[in-house]
């Protein structure tokens, strides 16, 4: 047994040594098993190495730690410690090599604090790990979505919402690292995880920015989610439907939450449709056939909202308590009965321009005049209607938005908006580029052509020299 | 300025929670400042996330009741709740909130009321009538009497309009320039 371990340490010593990161990241994968096997002796193996000159066998120590720590039980602090010891004191470059174990490690070990109870203390050490491995800043890695349960479950949001206000240009997956390192992938990652990483990255982001009340953002989130192309339909993505159906009433409820929803699904369609033409995978058929029958009560909860009255989704709610409170929505089914009152008020300032207080109450089917003022206050002091009330005859008067579009603030918001639009413009701008450049985009453009026109003159083009 | 005046301690307090065990007097804290700065969300989550031990901590259970207040909207509560005996290492923080409190509460009275019985101002901000008399008459609001209610009518604050200035200006023409290319 010892033996095997001193040629583990050996090897990875020579190999490091020897600047062979790319032979050593290679042949590491077939000793996890014999570590893990080894589990009780892994310590003193650790003791033998550097973190910073051989990252690489470090890091299958503590993989092979990790896999074994059903059986091993070992002390949770030390653990903490040492992941906290190698995010901080790694070599990036070699850990490139071996990117594929790194998010192993990475997820093992946030599921482990999560069994443990502990995850507060693993943010920072998520933190750390992916601002080290994520090529820039706008870069979605795998364990973004590790990042964000340890977040939700304990429930500190200061650090993670960086990351999250980050816009995601570029993806890195387990697939494409492997595929580039040339490792063997299928005993390490399947390449489905990657599809189950991004869609779990959306949907944590989305039930953080919920918890924060960003209900924009977290509807955006939601919606990236269920919009993913897929061929079949993901749990995660149903979960994340419930969540978007009920967060979309929510902001959109001022507007017209239904309105909202349906033209999502037009949306969807269209872009089905169009993805169709464009030979991706068909995706929307999913939403309509698998998640609307799935999500039913959801669905009467949209249509209840749209006949306005309040009394009606009350019930309703009250009839669903139990699945809501099972897929744990019922806090938002409670800020959709709440968003209805607060909508209704905000339909009466568009036909009246006053109104008494026990009018409003009756209207919006609250219980009384003392109700709708609080409604009414609360509203004014969010900034949702701009009114005044007299208690003296117990009217309120409906106003306009004052807004002039004169003062600096003004002039500010509109500023940020605009340089955020010439961003996105430049972005894309950028993004388009590089798929025209991509030889395998141009491959594809020019081979289509080319069969239209073989259709037509057989001979023009006879062979690809390519090829 | 005045919002700002917490954050270094916050961003210490924060990076602490992540690393090690707090005790109920850093959970005092930050609740404190996050009640101050008026970001309830964050309150209530840190509320969640408080070993339930430390949750029969008498001032942590006092100010949890400030929050509930606060995201309620409800007022009278809050003015009540606030009235009461800090310990050393929240009593900055509760009383700016106070000032601010009152201050928001009656530039929301400003805004949201045409009239309102004193009555029914005395309770949400729960003060003496002495005390708003002064606060009403610092802003301008008149007295009204309605056989025996005295009524306040409010007057909206107005903000002072601040004149652009070179740098806007400037802003302003890089934009005719982008366009205009």
């Amino acid at each position: 047994m010892g033996s095997a371990l001193e040629n583990f340490v050996n090897q990875v010593r020579t190999m490091s040594a020897s600047g062979s990161f790319r032979e050593l990241a290679d042949d590491l994968p077939e000793s996890v098993s014999l570590l893990a096997r080894n589990w009780s002796i892994l310590d003193n193996v650790l003791e033998t190495l550097d973190v910073q000159q051989h990252t690489l066998g470090v890091l299958y120590v503590l993989l092979a730690k990790l896999h074994s720590a059903a059986t091993a039980n070992p002390e949770p602090v030390q653990i903490i410690q040492l992941m906290r010891d190698f995010v901080q004191r790694n070599n990036v470059e070699q850990l490139r090599f071996a990117i594929c174990a790194f998010y192993e490690t990475c997820h093992l070990f946030t599921d482990y604090l999560v069994q443990k109870n502990l995850s507060i203390l693993g943010i920072k050490i998520m933190a750390r790990a992916v601002d080290q491995i994520r090529q820039m800043d706008t870069q979605l890695t795998p364990i973004h979505a590790d990042l964000c349960l340890l977040s939700l479950k304990a429930k500190n949001f200061n650090l993670v919402l960086a990351y999250l206000d980050t816009d995601i240009t570029d993806i890195s997956t387990a697939a494409a690292e492997c595929k580039t390192q040339q490792q063997q992938q299928s005993q390490h990652t399947d390449a489905n995880n990657d599809a189950k990483y991004f869609l779990l990255f959306y949907y944590y982001g989305g039930m953080i920015y919920t918890a924060v009340k960003n209900y924009d953002r977290a509807l955006y989130f939601f919606e990236v989610c269920i919009t993913t192309p897929a061929m079949a339909m993901s749990h995660i993505m149903l979960e994340a439907y419930k969540k978007f159906l009920m967060v979309s009433l929510i902001v959109e409820g001022n507007v017209s939450g239904s309105e909202r929803v349906s033209f999502v699904q037009t949306n969807l369609y269209l872009s089905c449709l169009y993805l169709q033409i464009a030979f991706i995978p068909k995706n929307t058929q999913v939403i309509g056939r698998f998640m609307k029958p799935m999500a039913s009560h959801y669905h009467d909860l949209v249509s209840v909202y749209a006949n306005s009255s309040s009394e009606e989704l009350r019930i309703l709610i009250l009839k669903y308590s139990e699945a809501f409170t099972r897929d744990s929505n019922m806090g938002l089914a409670k800020q959709v009965a709440t968003s209805l009152y607060k909508r209704n008020i905000k339909r009466l300032t568009k036909t009246f321009l006053t109104l008494s207080l026990s009018d409003v109450a009756s209207r919006v089917q609250l219980s009384g005049a003392a109700e709708a003022e609080r409604y009414i206050l609360n509203m004014i002091k969010s900034g949702e209607i701009y009114a005044s009330i007299n208690q003296k005859d117990g009217m309120v008067l409906f106003k306009d938005d004052p807004e002039k579009y004169n003062s600096p603030d003004m002039f500010l918001n509109v500023q940020t908006n605009i340089t955020q639009v010439l961003d996105l413009v430049k972005q894309i701008n950028k993004m388009e580029e590089e798929i025209i450049l991509n030889p395998m985009y141009v491959k594809k453009a020019l081979g289509s052509q080319d069969d239209d026109l073989t259709s037509q003159h057989p001979k023009t083009y006879s062979g690809d020299p390519t090829d | 300025m005045q919002s700002n005046k917490y954050n270094d301690l916050l961003d210490r307090l924060e990076n602490e929670e992540l690393e090690v065990e707090l005790g109920a007097e850093v959970y005092q804290q930050l609740l404190a400042i996050y009640l101050y700065q008026n970001k309830l969300a964050n309150a209530k989550l840190l509320w969640m996330r408080i070993p339930d031990k430390l949750k029969e901590d008498k001032e942590l259970l006092h100010l949890n009741q400030l929050n509930v207040a606060l995201q309620n909207n409800n007022f009278a509560e809050f003015f009540q709740k606030i009235r009461y005996d800090w310990s050393e290492c929240v009593k900055p923080a509760m009383e700016d909130l106070l000032v601010k409190q009152r201050e928001d509460l009656l530039t929301l009275a400003g805004n949201a009321y045409v009239s309102i019985y004193q009555n029914n101002l005395l309770k949400m901000a729960q003060m003496t009538e002495d005390e708003l008399k002064n606060a009403a008459s610092a802003l301008d609001w008149t007295r009204e009497l309605n056989g025996d209610d005295v009524i306040w009518l409010p007057k909206a604050k107005e903000t002072p309009p601040t004149g652009g200035n070179d740098d806007q200006l400037l802003k302003l023409t890089e934009f005719v320039t982008f366009l205009e290319n």
